[in-house]
Formats: structure tokens, sequence, C-alpha cells
């Protein structure tokens, strides 16, 4: 079983072709899900806690933890939408292919976040600012959900309809994903920040965040809007609160 | 869970899903059984919409979105059906129902689809504009992919004609598109809360 696992890694990361055939056919899923769960959990829980690196202690552990707990969920919450979309466009699956396919897909993306990670660990080591880090780490997600969004594109026939099912999952994917991951703040810690908490307040959403936090990276402080704290923590950017998505 | 169990489980799934987007299904019931589970699905979207708020607007969400589905497939496609008769397009009324039927299964599908990703970003979702955004652009991208096979449906009858025929046709169809989604984003919009609806 070792052995088959290791294999699917492999497969997983140099032919998404034959892992979505793999999940489109009715044969056994158990090794890959196996080595899908693993490489989402690990991959996902060494970025989150590289991503921690410049806050230490016990962020460490609760980034290590959350990361891939974001993956999961996410990966749970969009599952029946590519159900749905690849139905109504015309190319059905049955669900238990999709949920293969989410599954080898997000541990796709929880590899390329393990490959990133030196890179990321290197510019916090080397003392990028706080709200570039975010945006370092947005990236990095970026192009972790772009691989999995090819091994998607695999699986739903790769075809310009296949295509279309993907681009309108994407719009599906990003803003779940980035929302859950706001829920799950923070990942990266400020090494002033007494305290880790290990969830934030809950407070205005994904997208406003990551405007504040490019224009504070920049230099341009705004302040938030009056209504869009219920739960006020003091006067702080709102920016100063935004984190990164996986 | 034996093998065969399995086995059958997957069966079953793969079947209902390939009877809910088939082009046509042999029983006019079935048609009939399929436009049902389009409106029963579109009301489990309409209950991740309801927990927002919880309570009785879970019902009157759940109650309000397959509501559109009722209202184009009640009045613009008979109405549809009958402009087309009028320039003598070749549409028959099995096809227009069966076509009809897919698009509430295909809207549906995808509806019930996105419920768990929608139910996650309006409850977490503070400002309530932000959620009534979130939830224009999910019934928008519904709406118009549920709505596809519909027009390719109708259209696919029409193209037997003759090419006048069949560019008014085309024209028509055009403008039952348009007048479908004012219709559906009226009828969303007074009935459900999370829209600012009644």
């Amino acid at each position: 079983m070792f052995q088959e696992t290791v294999q699917v890694l492999e497969r997983l990361l140099r032919s998404p072709s034959q892992i979505a055939k793999h999940c489109a056919a009715d044969e056994d899923p158990r090794a890959l899900f196996l080595a899908s769960l693993c490489a989402t959990l690990l991959g996902a829980a060494a970025f989150g806690g590289v991503l921690a690196t410049s806050r230490g202690g016990l962020q460490l552990l609760y980034s290590a933890t959350k990361v891939p707990l974001a993956l999961v969920i996410t990966l749970v919450l969009v599952v029946p939408a590519l159900h749905g979309l690849a139905a109504s466009l015309g190319q059905p699956l049955r669900l238990s292919a999709v949920v293969s396919l989410v599954l080898a897909a997000t541990g796709r993306a929880a590899l390329v976040l393990l490959a990133l990670s030196p890179v990321v660990w290197l510019a916090l080591d080397r003392g990028i600012g706080y709200h570039s880090s975010v945006l370092l780490a947005a990236a990095c997600y970026a192009l972790a959900g772009l691989s999995a969004l090819g091994l998607l594109w695999h699986g739903v026939g790769k075809s310009l309809r296949g295509a279309f099912v993907i681009a309108c999952f994407g719009l599906v994917l990003v803003p779940t994903g980035a929302q859950t991951a706001w829920l799950l703040r923070p990942f990266i810690g400020r090494p002033a920040q007494a305290r880790v908490p290990f969830l934030r307040h809950r407070e205005s959403s994904f997208a406003d965040a990551m405007y504040l936090s490019a224009l504070s990276s920049q230099g341009i402080y705004r302040a938030p809007e009056p209504n869009s704290h219920p739960a006020p923590r003091g006067a702080t950017n709102l920016a100063d609160d935004a984190e990164e998505a996986p | 869970m034996t093998e065969s169990d399995v086995a059958l489980f997957r069966g079953v799934e793969a079947a209902y899903s390939a009877r809910l987007t088939a082009l046509e299904l042999p029983d006019r019931a079935d048609e009939w059984r399929r436009f049902a589970s389009g409106l029963a699905l579109t009301s489990v979207y309409g209950l991740a919409l309801g927990a927002r708020s919880g309570g009785t607007s879970l019902l009157r969400h759940a109650l309000g979105a397959p509501a559109a589905l009722l209202a184009v497939s009640a009045l613009a496609v008979p109405a549809l059906f009958v402009v087309l008769a009028l320039i003598d397009a070749p549409v028959t009324l099995p096809k227009t129902l069966s076509a009809t039927a897919r698009a509430s299964a295909s809207t549906g599908l995808l509806l019930a689809g996105l419920a768990p990703a929608s139910a996650l970003l309006v409850v977490t979702i503070d400002s309530d504009q932000v959620a009534s955004v979130v939830t224009r652009l999910t019934l928008i991208l519904a709406g118009t992919l549920g709505g596809l096979p519909l027009l390719s449906g109708i259209y696919e009858e029409v193209r037997r004609a003759p090419t006048g025929t069949r560019l008014k046709s085309v024209l028509l169809l055009c403008g039952f598109a348009l007048f479908a989604g004012a219709l559906s984003a009226r009828i969303w919009s007074a009935l459900l809360p999370i829209l600012g609806g009644a």
C-alpha cells in the first residue's frame, strides 16, 4: 500500500491526465484517496508552519493546523458545486468521481504549496514586511489553485466546454476558499502581538481586506468604513487584520 | 456496506444525474418528475440562503427560490410557444415541455450544488450588501447556465425551419432570454428577503 501511495503522489505531480482517468474510471480509489489526503495534510501543514515563522511560538502549531483545515473545509463545500456545474453544462460526472477529482486536485495544490515553502521561508527570513508577506502567501495560493484547476480540467474533459466548467468552478472556488481562510485567521501573526489567538473576531469580508492590504503594502493607509466592524477591536486599519487565504 | 451495495449506489447515482440532464425522457410523467426535482433542488438552495437569518426566513427563501423557475415555466415558456407557433416555427409541445423540465432540473442541480458554498458565504459575511451581491451573482450564474438547455432544446427544433423563420425564431429566443432573466430577477427581488424582498 505504501509503495502504491508513493506512486500515486508522483503521478499527481507528473501526469494529471492519468489521475483524472483513474478518478473517472470505477477503479479502487483507496491509494488515490490516501495519497491525496496525506499530500493535503502534510503539504498544507508545512506551508502553514512556514507562514508562522516570523511570529514563532504557538502560532507555528496553529497555522500548521489551520491551513490544512481550510483546504479540507473548502474541498467539502465545493464538491457539490463542481458536480452541479458539470452536469448542467453537459459534462455529467458521478459524485464519487467528483469527490476523487477534487481531493486529488487539493493534494496537488498542497504539494505545490510544499514546494513554495522554502521560497516563502527565505522571504520571511529576509524580513519582508507583514503586508508583503500576506500578498506573497496569496500569490502562492493562487499558483497552487491554478495547478489544482489544471488537474480538474483533465477530469471534466479537456475541451472548450470543460474549460468553461472549470472557469465557472473557479468563480465558486475562489470566494469560498478565501472566505473559509478568512474565518480561520490569523495564519502569519505579527511579532509585536503579545498573545496568539487561535481565531480572530469575525469582521468585514476577504475582498475588502485584500484590497486594503495591497494599499497598505505600498504605504497607503485607509481607515475602514464605520459600519464594517460590528465588533470593533480598537481603532486599527482594517488592512492590519488582512491575512492570506488558501 | 457490501461491494454490491456500493455498486448499486453508484448505479443509482449515475442514473439520477443522467436522468435529470438527459435530452429527453421517454415518459411524460418522468418529465414532470424531472421538473419537480428541479424545483425541489432549488428549494435546497433557498434553505442555504435562509440560514443567514434562520427561523421563518428558511421557509421564505425555500419557497421564494423556486418561484422564479415556476414563473418562467408557467408564464414565459407558453408565451414563447405561442409566438413561435404564430411564425410557423416547427416546435412541438412535448419537446418544449421536455426542454423546460430539463432546464428546471439543470438549474436546480446547479443551485443545490452551490448551496453549501453559498450557505458559508451568506452566513459569515457581515455586510448585508455584500451578502446580497453574492446571492445575485450566484442566481445570475445558475439562471444563465440553467436556461441554456431550454434555449438549445428549442433551437434544435427550429433549426430545421426555412432561413427566414429560423432567423425570426432566433431573435425571439434572444428576446425570451432577456424576458426570462428580467422576470426571474423581479420575482427573486420581490420574494427573497436576502435581496430585500418581502
